[in-house]
Parts: structure tokens; sequence; C-alpha cells
């Protein structure tokens, strides 16, 4: 589908609807039309077995008064659906219906991060299953003791229009696309796995171009390789060094939830009235930019129809800012900074990250590793949570390595790190000059809702992190 | 219901299908939140939507390929027929495939008893009934304690499902499952000593849900009692997990005997079918037919009929999971543990978990320890299924002498599943429900604990 920027129900409609909707009195309110067509295709045992598409549409109408909000969700896109549909979310606020009918009209569009264009558009099956089978040759010729590979290819493309209470109509069309990889490898009985992935806001087509696809199938095998090889993580408190690009998802956890505006409108966050204060090393400087094209985390609008932004969270180690929805931002009297996202229209907005990273320092990442007595250095992570009242936050290592007199030792088992968000950043004593950002794979959860994020991160030495090992 | 799956399944024949299978599924549900003695919100939810699995002849054999959508006007639904044949008309043909047919589907008396034993009357609730129990939880946990300083709110929750299933054999039902569930999460302490916790119920009919008081002062006592924590030395230490936590040793041993994941070698237990794996004092069940589960079904996601399993058998692993794929692929009985969504290829996972409850309160599991540590919290994901190596974060309380005493924050456990599993050394008697899985407080000795 090309954009079209055609509201999928009649406009009329809409504005019967949208009048239903607001009531005297309510402070905001928006209807939310989505329409998202997904494929992907997989290949396990040499054969492309699942292929498999998705069509979703449907309206999330909303109402907000106060600290309050009324939210109906429906996939039908009848009159009669909607129209109660309109009933339900405002019963919220329970007062009579707005008299004067509201004409909806097209807002000035954002500049554009990505393409209006269906990302599987002109490639076909064939080609996308042609790939998945040459990764999976290159990965088994690789080394003989990969066993099993499974590769991935999915794309998605969603058609958004939100109108706001006023009738402002603001349309957004996301491309998405992620490969993946996973392999596992087997010696002498014993088996360990190692995967990567990437992707954007781009189309298939350019996934596919290039060495790209090869690079990610040759880092998955070295990741299982490597994991054979390792040994029993140590297991206490010890400094910790941090390698550029995806471990970033340390300030995802120990820092982006926490400067949620939600949670520090209603005071629940350590960062709660924080605002001005030492939270992190001076030296250290945090972003959330929802503006760089083609990210997995970028958005041109925001799932309010607020242009995304660049927001300073931390400048020089001081809180300088929380990541702000419509609603958060009027009651604490800021201005959105264009974080308010859902999954889907059967999701209520909250407020979330888009591309969360540290700016670069000025040390050399080999002086970083060279300082560690002895310590950790983790490169690659999977998946990571936190208790933003307690400020507790946990990431797990999927590649990292036991550093000892400065020198790389071994590499070490996977191992949960744990830590506290308000502290952890207080103890980081250099940063690297070697920026990355994450390859395109982050899923945020929040509130039972996923929504695609990056991360970034120079690398950085943390002097006292608790490493979860078994070695004692 | 029944008539959109086969008129589906119709039109995927026409198509050019040999074979087919749909699911359909409505769910209406509400939920409303309470803070601060005030509604924060209320949601509606109104949901449709029909996945569909066909399967061609080509050249090298048959070839499947899956879709979804939530257009159930005609046009929506001949779009998904064509759209599915297309794809599995690229879609590599596996010589194992398992068509819809010849499935061990329930017979009419079976689903006609089924629905006499589990008749859908709704969950009991309206808005102004959840209402009213979501306020009365949150304020009883506001004021528990002048130590509870502020509230995440309260979320009173129910709805209904309807869920269809037909196929190209012939065989068609479907059946409304509802529920409704009470939750409430509080914080005691203030500004960088504030803990946070929650406590939940969730049943099949709102009568059957723990009373709001118990829910209130649970949560509230929780966080309450997890203020001043103290710090500890890392080591080996004996552990004890609480019910609300032991449940996901289910998780991760459901994952493990997925005959999914044993076909593609990425479980730890690939090789343990028959081999004993726990202490003979363990044993756990697969019961897809429980007063109390949410995971009741009486049949899978292939239309399979589901019966009750012994999956722990005095501490033996009596098999794995499957569906009818895996079955066929490993050699082994089907189990009818399809699961299935409306979107992608049919995954495996049980119905209702229950882990039989041991003989120990948990006053004589702290005596039987003496010294170690109470595990009332974990967080993150440093699970690896294929080595079953373990790493999570953790808080709870030490154990000394028999007795709990100060709580504990900021602590990673560590160790390896499968040591895990056979270094359980008791099982307590307090055997609780959520949601599908059932569990009672496990100890397990030799864990590393990092501080």
């Amino acid at each position: 589908m090309s954009e079209t920027n055609h509201l999928p129900v009649a406009t009329e409609t809409l504005k019967s609807v949208l009048s239903h909707l607001l009531p005297a009195g309510a402070d905001d309110g928006d209807l939310y039309l989505e329409h998202t067509c997904s494929e992907s295709l997989a290949l396990e045992e040499g054969r492309v077995k699942h292929v498999s598409a998705s069509t979703h549409q449907g309206l999330g109408a909303r109402v907000i008064k106060g600290e309050a909000a009324g939210h109906a969700f429906t996939d039908r896109l009848d009159t009669k659906a909607l129209m109660q549909a309109a009933r339900s979310a405002r019963a919220i606020a329970e007062c009579g219906t707005n008299p004067a009918p509201i004409a909806i009209h097209n807002e000035r569009p954002a500049p554009k991060l990505y393409q209006a264009i269906n990302p599987a558009t002109g490639v076909e099956f064939s080609t996308r299953k042609g790939l998945l089978e040459r990764l999976d040759t290159l990965a088994r010729s690789l080394d003989p003791r990969v066993q099993q590979v499974f590769a991935n290819v999915s794309s998605s493309f969603s058609d958004i229009h939100i109108v706001r209470m006023d009738g402002a109509h603001i349309h957004d069309a996301r491309p998405l696309v992620r490969l993946n990889i996973s392999v596992v490898v087997e010696q002498d009985g014993k088996r360990e796995t190692g995967s990567a992935g990437g992707g954007g806001r781009f189309s298939l087509d350019r996934m596919m171009q290039g060495e790209e696809a090869e690079r990610l199938v040759k880092e998955a095998v070295r990741l299982a390789l490597l994991n054979l090889d390792a040994h029993a993580a140590p297991a206490g408190s010890m400094p910790v060094v941090l390698g550029p690009g995806w471990p970033g998802i340390l300030l995802h956890e120990a820092i982006g939830h926490g400067l949620e505006g939600d949670f520090n409108r209603k005071g629940t966050s350590v960062f709660s009235d924080k605002l001005g204060q030492q939270v992190a090393a001076k030296g250290i400087t945090v972003v959330d930019d929802g503006t760089i094209k083609e990210r997995r985390g970028s958005l041109t609008v925001d799932d309010e129809g607020s242009p995304t932004t660049r927001t300073v969270l931390i400048e020089d180690g001081i809180l300088t800012g929380y990541l702000m929805d419509r609603q958060n931002a009027r009651l604490m009297g800021m201005h959105s900074t264009g974080n308010g996202r859902r999954q889907s229209y059967s999701h209520p907005v909250l407020p979330r990250m888009t591309n969360t990273f540290m700016l670069a320092g000025p040390d050399n990442p080999d002086d970083i590793i060279a300082s560690l007595d002895r310590g950790i250095y983790a490169v690659n992570f999977g998946g990571g949570q936190v208790d933003i009242t307690s400020g507790k936050f946990v990431f797990t290592t999927s590649e990292a390595y036991y550093v000892e007199n400065g020198k790389i030792q071994h590499p070490v088992k996977g191992a949960t790190l744990i830590g506290a968000g308000h502290e952890v950043l207080q103890q980081v004593s250099m940063i690297g000059n070697d920026l990355a950002l994450d390859p395109g794979v982050g899923t945020c959860g929040k509130g039972g809702q996923s929504v695609p994020v990056g991360v970034g991160l120079p690398s950085i030495r943390i002097d006292d992190l608790t490493v979860g090992g078994t070695e004692s | 219901m029944n008539r959109v799956a086969n008129q589906l399944i119709e039109l995927a024949i026409k198509a050019g299908a040999t074979h087919a299978d749909a699911l359909a599924i409505c769910d209406t549900g509400d939920s409303i939140s309470i803070r601060n003695g005030a509604v924060e919100s209320v949601e509606r939810e109104d949901a449709q939507g029909m996945g569909l699995r066909a399967f061609v002849e080509t050249a090298k054999g048959l070839a499947f390929a899956t879709a979804s959508t939530s257009d159930m006007s005609d046009q929506g639904l001949k779009q998904l027929a064509e759209q599915v044949i297309a794809m599995a008309r690229i879609s590599e043909p596996d010589p194992d495939a398992v068509p819809p047919v010849g499935a061990e589907h329930p017979t009419d008396t079976e689903l006609a008893d089924w629905s006499k034993q589990h008749p859908d009357n709704g969950c009991g609730w309206n808005l102004e009934q959840a209402k009213a129990a979501a306020l009365e939880c949150e304020e009883l946990a506001r004021s528990y304690s002048e130590q509870i300083s502020n509230s995440e709110g309260s979320d009173a929750s129910f709805g209904s499902s309807q869920i269809a299933y037909a196929s190209s054999d012939g065989f068609a039902a479907e059946y409304g499952r509802s529920s409704a569930s009470l939750s409430v999460s509080v914080i005691a302490g203030t500004g960088e000593g504030m803990r946070r916790d929650y406590a939940w119920h969730r049943a099949l009919h709102a009568d059957k849900l723990r009373h709001p008081k118990l829910i209130a002062e649970e949560a509230a006592e929780r966080a309450v009692n997890s203020l001043n924590p103290i710090s500890m030395q890392s080591g080996e230490t004996h552990v004890i997990f609480e019910p609300r936590i032991a449940t996901s040793l289910l998780g991760h041993l459901s994952s493990a005997i997925n005959g999914r994941s044993v076909l593609h070698q990425t479980s730890f237990l690939g090789d343990s079918n028959g081999e004993i794996i726990f202490p003979d004092f363990v044993s756990i069940a697969d019961n897809p037919n429980h007063p109390d589960g949410l995971g009741n079904r009486l049949f899978d996601g292939e239309g399979t009929k589901c019966s009750p399993r012994t999956i722990i058998e005095s501490g033996r692993l009596t098999g794995f999971l499957t569906d009818r794929y895996a079955a066929k692929r490993l050699d082994l009985p089907t189990t009818g543990s399809a699961r299935r969504g409306l979107t992608g290829d049919i995954g495996i996972g049980p119905s209702n978990l229950i882990w039989q409850a041991g003989e120990l309160d948990q006053a004589e599991m702290l005596q039987e320890i003496g010294n170690g540590l109470l595990i009332t919290e974990l967080i993150g994901f440093g699970i690896n299924g294929v080595t079953g190596d373990y790493s999570r974060g953790a808080a709870g309380f030490l154990i000394k002498d028999g007795k709990i005493t100060a709580p504990v924050q900021g602590i990673t456990i560590a160790g390896n599943l499968k040591d895990m599993f056979a270094n359980i050394s008791h099982v307590g008697s307090d055997q609780t429900w959520f949601g599908s899985s059932a569990a009672p407080s496990i100890a397990i000795s030799g864990m590393t604990v990092a501080a």
C-alpha cells in the first residue's frame, strides 16, 4: 500500500463520532485509526517452513479529563460500533455531549523520517525465501559445529490516522523490518546458542542489499562458538566495562523508564522531584531522540500526533528532562516531548522511550578495558528489567569476558548484572569516544504493551556493579 | 462463530487448499483503574479475529501457510483465503507436515458434557461492581499502615471470549470463557527508600476472587516489610521460592519439555525423557480440566482432545509436550498441547500446570532450612534454555535460625536449572493458584547469591 492519506472511515461518520465522543469539559481526546499488515518468513532445519501474514485494523477512542482517561477499542469499523466505542470512552467524564459538530482538517505534517511505502513492496516472497536459504547455507559452511540455524525475516506497515478533539487530522505511515538469525552449535555433547539481528524503518529491499545479512550470520555463529568456551561468571560486586552500542540497554532500564512522565507525575519513580539534581557523574549526557532517520525507535509523530523530539534527559550529570505524553505534560505544567506511544489502537497511550543513548566522551576504549584490575568486560546483552520505584534494574550478558590486570582472560557465561538507577551513573569513571547505536532490534515492554525502541552507548567503565555469576 | 470458521474453510478449499483449519475469536472486556480513591482509567475492548492455516499440494509435497485478519467482512475473509493459498504455494514442503485430518477430536458427547461442566455464565461483574471492588481494595491497601506513602492504583477487569475452531475434516466446536481479576500495587517509604509491592488474583468468575481486603493486605504488608533492606554476603545459600515465584520454575520446565525445543535441540532437557530430574517427592501435572484453572480447554489448537497428564511423576519426566507435528517427528504420543493464536504458526504449551503440594507449612520449612534466603521477587530474563544456566535479579528476606529476618534487595541468584531441579530439598503445603498455574513454596539448596 502506498500513502493515501485517506481515512479508512468516511469523514462525515468520523465527524459525528468525534462530536459524540467529546463531552463538554473534557481536557483532551482523540480517535486513533490503524491498519497494519505484517508478513513473516521463518526458516528452520534448512527449510522455509513458516510463512505467515496478518492484517489488523481498528479504532481506539479516548477521552481525558484531569487525571482520568476513558478508552474504547474496537475492531469493527461500522458506524454503530464506532458510536458505541465513543459512548464507552466518554462515560468517564459523566457530562453531556458537545453540541457543536467538529470540523476535521489536515494538520501540516512533520518532516518525514521514513518512506510511506510498505517495506515488502517489490520483494517477492521467493526472494525473501532465497535470502533465508542462503543464510542457512552460509551459517553451516562457517563451522561444522553448527547444528541448527533459525532465520526469520519480517516486515510490517502501519497506516495511522489520529483525529484530535479540535478536529486536527494527523497521518503517519510506518514501515518496519527485521532480520534475525540464531544458531545452535554442539561440541563434545555440549550445546550453546548465539543470535544476531538488525532492522529499522526502511525497505526490505535495502535490508537485503550489501553484506549486512551475511554479517549477522557470522556474528551469530561467532557468539555461539565463543559461549562453548565460556567459564562460569564471577559472583559479587566489581568494576564492569560496557562495550558500545546495544549495552545502552543499561540506560533504557536504569534511567529511561524512571524518567517517564507518568511515574514522575505520580511520584512513584526514584527520580521523582530530582530535576536539576546531580544524578550521574560529570561528563555524562543522555538523550532520547525520536528524530533519527529510519531508526527502529524513531517516529515522525508519536501516537498522539505530536512530532517527536530530541530530549536531553541528563546533561553533564544533571537531570534535565522527563519523557512526556500530552496528559502527563498538562498535569505537570510541561510540554509533550513526543513520547506518547501505544502498541496499537487497542492499547492506551503511555509515555515511552524512542532511541535512548549517551553521548560520546574523551576516552580511548582500549584504555577503558586496560583500566580493569579484576572485572567484567560486557559487549552484548539479552533483555533487562527495572523496578522504577526502588530503581533496581537488571540486564543479562550474552557476550562477556573476565578481565585481570587489564587483559581479557576468557569469555564468561551469561550473568545478570544488577544495580540501582540513581546510583549506577554516579559510578561511571570513564566514557569512550566510540558512541554506537544498536543494530535495530530493541523492543520495550511496559504495562503489557510492546513498542520498538533503540539504544546506544559509548564504551564506559562502571566502578561497582553486582555480577550474578556462580563463581564465588 | 462456527459459521464464520466453516465459511473460511470453504473459501480456502475453493481457493485451492487440500486441507485447512481455522480459529475465530471474539473478545469483549472491561477494566477500571482506581488511584487515590478516584477513577484513573476505564477501558472497553471489543475485538474479533480469524486465523487460517491452509495446506496445498505442490510438486514437491504438502506445504502450508498461516494468515489472520480482524476484518471479518465477506471481502476480508475472501482476501484472507486467497492470501494464505498464495503464501502456501511458496512455502517449502515438509515431508512430516501434519494436515488437519485424523486428529483425535472430542466426541459430541464429550463436547456436551464439557459445556455442562464448564457453563459460561459470564464473569459475574458489571462495571459498577468492578469499580466497587477496586475502590475497596485500593482504599484498604492505602490505609493499611502509615508507612504506605503512595499508590500505583488498583485494577479490576473482567471479560469473555468466544473461541471457535473448525477443520476441513468436518470437526467444528466452540466454547466460551470468562474471567475476572483484581490487583493492587502500593508504595511504602519515601525518596530513595521507596519500595513497591503488589498482589493480584484472577479467577473464572468474580465470585471466586479472593476478597479485596485480602489482596489489599497482602500488597501493603509486602511493601511495608520490604522497607530498610540490609546488605548481605555473596556466596552459596539455601533458598525458598514463595509460591508466586515458584510458578516461574513451572514456566522454565514447560519451555524445556516443549516438543519443538526438543526437536530443535534448544532444550537442556532434550535428552531427559523418562529420566529422574527431580527428587522423588516432586509431582507436577498438566491438567486441562480443573475447577480453578484459567487454562482449561477441551481441545487444543489442532482440535485434538486434551486430557489430564502427569508430567513429573515422583521426580521422573514422563514425556515431552507435543502437538501432532512434534509427536510425529519425536515418535511420541500427541499430548494435545498445540497452542495457537490468530497470528503465526502453531506452538506448544501446557494447559494448567499444577505442582503438587508437600506437607510442610512455611514455618516448618524455615525451621528445616535454618539459614538461607526467602525469595519474594525475581526480575530479568537471565535464563539460557539451551544450557539451563540461570541468573536473575532477586529480592527477599534473610532466614536466620529458622526465622524470617531483615529484607535484602539488589541481589542476584544463580545456578543451573538442571541442578536446581535436582537440588529441591522441600516442597511446601501452601499451594497457590496464579492464573493457569499453581505452585507451593519450593526450597532449593546450593544456589549462588551475589550481593
